[in-house]
């Protein structure tokens, strides 16, 4: 390590550390030492302190001038320097005192600070006060002396031969001496005394009120959280943060479930049955349902286990196979608890089903886009698809909304709603959340005879032949096209067109 | 061409002597520089600043280039102020076809009393101690540039043979801004001679009636010599004797360093200009601040001196790019800018 000419090498001991504390001493004069040469060589008239005896006579009185208006200024800026400080002493104070409990050691840390601040301060201005010389540049600016006075100043050890600097002397002293200096570098008070005195008043208040009081942030914080404006505020908000949070519970333990019921190709189609149920015939309180579950117990009450119906569905979940079907036959004492659950579920069902319907339910963009994709359809007209009913064959959009809810209605009948409790079961171990995929595993080659579905480039609108449309015998379910369907409602809309499908046979 | 030698000045008043006191010489000075402006105000009206322009130049021995418009009296000046100081006083109207031999002169055949014939220099209008050279900007480079060496060195060389021009030696040239057909501007290293560029401006209306009223009742002015040659080079001794203080002349060097280019402290030169001022213009702005405040009656040199001589001095030492000219700036407007940032 090298500091200007002195090298400091690492060494151990005591030694070690009185020669790198010597060497950082050496390095640091030579470093001011360098500074001062380099000033004295920019400007020769940077000297703190004009010598009088190096000075002619006739230049006493500049100096004494000058002398009297370096201590102004000196004493101006330490003024300004010192209110700054205790501003910011005061502003920490303030605040402390309004939020510390120990306002002894607050003051006697502020106390300590100011003492150390303006000691720093009073050195720093002290060490770069103004030399003589930058002083009569300060004096022939403020009086308009014309750098009379500084070039006096300059010339004041220089010798004259010619007599030219005598003349400048006299023109200098004739000046100042017309100069009040005194007005014009008068001692004032800082702009900012105002603001520390403002300061010092509002902690004199605060002293006095936390002599027999404890700090009034504290007070206030608690007086505040016990208050019942706060309480009636906050309450409503944790309330609903919190069925927030359990429904998304719910929702995320719900899709590594639906994977079961992904279709593939000659696969026999599971029933969604609750999906389709009216919303009437929900119950309104219900909520952090499992639908998956639900569709599940709808399977086994049917008699088709999914063991045994479908070999390459996945196996149901730990708790099934804790209470006792690893083959997927259906059993009486399950049903009672997924009668519960699905009560519970009915609620998320009902959102989700809201969210389909809206999904599905531009009546505009349907109708224009069933125009538009599927000329055919329209010009076949006989068939409707699943579900349709007289509002549909009159390009009614907004009857087509309806017609769906009609079909979910019929669908959900069919398919085996039941009833159960309307309970929350809190005491449910959560279910084992697996990774959600994406994109659903569907491969539109597999579906016969569905009715043709466009859907479009915007996420989640998804778009249906509502008028004049009649069920194709291909379905045009492409990976491209369920791409821009949401993961959550990519098993809805198969389902429902599923559904549909099979309704219309 | 037209070349014109006047006749050399009376010598009204002694000069100071050399080892007395310069204080009072410096009063000396500004008394007798009073006398020439009353004497140049009698035949030129206004002009002020022009007049002071040129009195400097002529105290700090440099020379003076004046551009305006025709008629507004720049060779009336200079005649005026040849006048004034009882100096020999010569006029080259420059041409295209005006040849530098025509200006310094040349060697002609010589026919001595005993019937030989020699080679012997026929000197030219430039040995004079004021002379006007009128549209300097319609000569050719190769004519313009036989000045160069006679402005700047005081001397000519003809034949390998240099001649020494008589002291005080200045030179006013003048051009016109508007006719720019058929001219050929200065180039740089002839414009960096010239100490002040004025621009000599059109007379306000006082002045314009009062110029009416004195060149047309048929009255003629007569201008008496109050200073002579020898005088003038006291004065210029004089003048460099006058102190400047640290600070003043930093302000100089950071003013001229800050029209350079290169300067990364200085964004406005970067961008309009293509060549700063040369240390010429730096030398220019203290000889003339010297100059500048003996005439105000101080004996050393403040920054306003500095201010008021920028673009006298400058204008004609900065060469602006493409952008600049795209832009409409002028050196003047740039010149105020940089100083207004140096502060």
């Amino acid at each position: 390590m090298r500091f200007g000419n002195t090298i400091i090498q690492p060494a151990s001991g005591d030694v070690a550390g009185k020669a790198a504390f010597s060497a950082l001493r050496e390095a640091w004069a030579g470093f001011s030492s360098a500074n001062r040469t380099t000033g004295q060589a920019n400007l020769t008239t940077l000297q703190r302190d004009l010598d009088k005896q190096n000075c002619p006579p006739e230049l006493y009185g500049i100096i004494d001038s000058l002398k009297a208006i370096r201590q102004r200024i000196v004493t101006n800026t330490l003024l300004a320097g010192w209110t700054e400080w205790s501003i910011c002493i005061l502003i920490g104070l303030v605040v402390a005192g309004t939020v510390s409990s120990h306002l002894n050691i607050v003051l006697a840390l502020a106390l300590l600070l100011a003492v150390i601040g303006v000691a720093a301060i009073t050195v720093w201005i002290w060490r770069n006060r103004l030399s003589t010389y930058e002083t009569a540049c300060r004096l022939d600016g403020a009086a308009g002396l014309q750098d009379r006075v500084s070039t006096a100043i300059f010339l004041s050890d220089s010798r004259d031969p010619l007599g030219m600097i005598q003349q400048q002397r006299k023109d200098a002293v004739a000046r100042v001496a017309k100069v009040d200096s005194r007005a014009l570098f008068p001692l004032q008070m800082p702009a900012t005394a105002v603001h520390a005195l403002v300061l010092l008043l509002v902690f004199g208040g605060l002293f006095v009120y936390r002599i027999n009081h404890r700090a009034p942030l504290v007070s206030l914080l608690r007086s505040t959280a016990r208050s019942s404006l706060v309480q009636s505020i906050f309450t409503p908000i944790v309330h609903a943060m919190e069925k927030d949070l359990e429904r998304t519970i719910a929702l995320v333990t719900l899709k590594p479930e639906l994977q079961p019921d992904e279709v593939r190709p000659g696969e026999a189609l599971p029933v969604a049955d609750d999906l389709w149920q009216p919303a009437e015939e929900k119950a309104p309180d219900t909520k952090d349902a499992e639908p998956q579950e639900m569709a599940d117990e709808h399977g086994d009450q049917q008699g088709q286990p999914k063991g045994q119906g479908n070999p390459n569905a996945m196996p149901p979940s730990d708790e099934q196979q804790q209470q006792g079907d690893p083959n997927g036959q259906p059993q009486e004492g399950k049903q009672s608890d997924a009668q519960g659950q699905q009560s519970n579920q009915q609620s998320l069902t009902k959102a989700m089903m809201d969210a389909l319907k809206k999904m599905m339910s531009n009546p505009k963009d349907q109708q224009k886009g069933n125009q538009q994709q599927n000329p055919q359809n329209m010009q076949q007209g006989g068939a409707q698809p699943p579900g349709a009913t007289e509002s549909d064959k009159k390009g009614d959009s907004k009857g087509s909304s309806d017609q769906k809810q009609n079909a979910s209605k019929s669908a959900g009948s069919g398919a085996g709603s039941q009833e159960g409790t309307k309970e929350m079961l809190k005491g449910q171990p959560a279910k084992p959340v697996n990774a959600v995929p994406d994109r659903v595993a569907l491969e539109a080659s597999g579906y016969k005879e569905q009715t043709r579905m466009r859907v479009d480039t915007e996420t989640g609108t998804a778009h249906m032949a509502t008028q004049g449309a009649s069920p194709q015998t291909e379905a045009v379910i492409n990976g491209a096209e369920q791409e821009n369907i949401p993961a959550r409602y990519r098993l809805y809309v198969q389902r429902y067109f599923e559904h549909a499908d099979s309704g219309s046979h | 061409m037209t070349a014109s030698v006047g006749t050399e000045g009376q010598k009204s008043n002694q000069p100071a002597a050399p080892g007395q006191p310069l204080g009072p010489q410096a009063e000396f000075l500004a008394e007798k520089m009073g006398e020439v402006r009353r004497e140049i105000s009698k035949a030129i009206v206004g002009q002020s600043e022009v007049v002071e322009g040129v009195l400097m130049a002529l105290l700090a021995g440099g020379h003076v280039l004046l551009e305006g418009a025709p008629g507004l009296g720049k060779t009336m000046l200079v005649r005026t102020l040849a006048q004034a100081v009882a100096l020999k006083y010569s006029r080259i109207q420059f041409t295209p076809d005006l040849m530098p031999a025509d200006v310094i002169g040349t060697s002609v055949v010589q026919e001595s009393g005993d019937g030989t014939n020699t080679l012997g220099f026929q000197p030219g209008p430039v040995f004079t101690n004021l002379l006007l050279a009128d549209e300097i900007n319609r000569a050719t480079p190769k004519t313009q540039s036989a000045l160069l060496e006679a402005m700047q060195e005081k001397q000519v060389t003809v034949a390998h043979t240099s001649h020494q021009l008589d002291e005080p030696f200045f030179v006013m040239a003048t051009q016109n801004p508007l006719e720019m057909e058929g001219t050929y501007p200065l180039p740089e290293a002839q414009l960096d001679r010239f100490l002040f560029k004025l621009r000599v401006p059109f007379p306000g209306r006082a002045d314009l009636n009062d110029i009416l009223d004195r060149t047309t009742a048929g009255t003629t002015v007569q201008v008496h010599p109050v200073i002579n040659g020898p005088q003038i080079m006291e004065m210029r001794r004089i003048v460099r004797t006058v102190p400047v203080a640290p600070h003043v002349q930093e302000y100089v060097v950071k003013l001229t360093l800050a029209t350079h280019p290169e300067g990364r402290e200085n964004a406005l030169a970067t961008k309009y200009i293509r060549y700063g001022s040369s240390p010429r213009g730096a030398q220019t702005l203290i000889l003339g601040g010297k100059v500048r405040a003996l005439l105000a009656g101080r004996f050393n040199v403040s920054l306003e001196d500095i201010k008021a001589l920028m673009l006298p001095s400058l204008r004609h030492r900065i060469i602006l790019n493409f952008e600049a000219q795209a832009d409409g700036r002028t050196t003047d407007d740039l010149l105020e800018e940089i100083a207004g940032k140096i502060g």
